[in-house]
């Protein structure tokens, strides 16, 4: 079946758990990296060959957010398999010929 | 023998070629390595510890503590830690084992999710970004799911076919 064929619902879980995931985890980090150090989603500490600690980079974003983003599209992901298993099912779910291998 | 599909994509036709089963070998592969991963992690468990892994709740309570689940967590850790010692062991090792064939692929999955977004969110390990092992991890048993994994050379291809499931064709949305 193809994306425009889709039901609204089945087209708005898939956006949504793909697009929550997407900016958690591409958009943010794109801001988080071209924003400057420390480049990655965690604090980085800056040492001197005596191993002082000379400069601490933080995150522009706080890691939590972009985690909750992901953690937010797998919860849409979860809500979506609920609902696929309680309403009736769709002639989707009662073939498996196309891709039944023996 | 070579396998030509074609598909349309933002108004251009795709012709996509591959040769012979390579799209089904390779779920089914990815399909037996990850329940390899999980069985492995399981019973690795059971047999250093039993079915008492008293690091899961200290885990809930401690590294998650901070963290957007941090309440459901802290909350599992002190309530639930009757469950999670034995289910951490038990429930990786029969994850693995569903996996491994192909048994029930997208129920387990599910619970294989649940057991990564805790790894995801718990380790916080981002010192390379985002997209880590446990986002790998995650993402491996959300594909398991959404290409219903179990049905190349596992044995829910079988099971589906059974009357029982003909009679019940939503249970396919927990086989496959």
């Amino acid at each position: 079946m193809k994306f425009h064929e889709m039901e609204t619902l089945d087209k708005a879980a898939v956006l949504l758990s793909t697009g929550l995931m997407f900016l958690g985890i591409v958009v943010l980090g794109l801001i988080e990296t071209f924003s400057g150090r420390p480049y990655f989603p965690t604090t980085v500490e800056q040492t001197n060959e005596a191993g002082e600690v000379v400069a601490t980079y933080t995150p522009l974003i706080d890691p939590n957010i972009r985690v909750g983003l992901v953690v937010a599209g797998i919860a849409v992901l979860l809500v979506y398999g609920l609902y696929k298993l309680v309403q009736p099912a769709t002639e989707a779910a009662t073939t498996n010929a196309d891709t039944t291998s023996h | 023998m070579a396998t030509t599909q074609k598909y349309e994509f933002a108004g251009f036709e795709v012709t996509e070629t591959l040769t012979g089963d390579w799209q089904r070998v390779w779920i089914a592969f990815l399909r037996v390595l990850t329940g390899w991963w999980f069985f492995h992690s399981g019973v690795t468990k059971i047999l250093a510890d039993g079915f008492n892994y008293t690091y899961g709740p200290i885990y809930l309570r401690t590294e998650m503590g901070d963290t957007v689940l941090g309440p459901l967590a802290v909350w599992m850790g002190n309530n639930l830690a009757w469950l999670i010692k034995p289910g951490v062991p038990l429930f990786e090792t029969l994850i693995g084992l569903a996996l491994l064939f192909g048994v029930f692929t997208r129920l387990a999955s599910v619970g294989g999710v649940f057991f990564m977004t805790m790894f995801f969110v718990g380790n916080a390990d981002f010192a390379h970004g985002m997209v880590n092992g446990d986002l790998m991890g995650l993402l491996l048993f959300l594909t398991m799911i959404v290409f219903a994994a179990g049905r190349y050379w596992g044995l829910d291809a079988i099971l589906e076919q059974t009357s029982f499931v003909e009679n019940h064709p939503r249970l396919r949305y927990l086989l496959g």
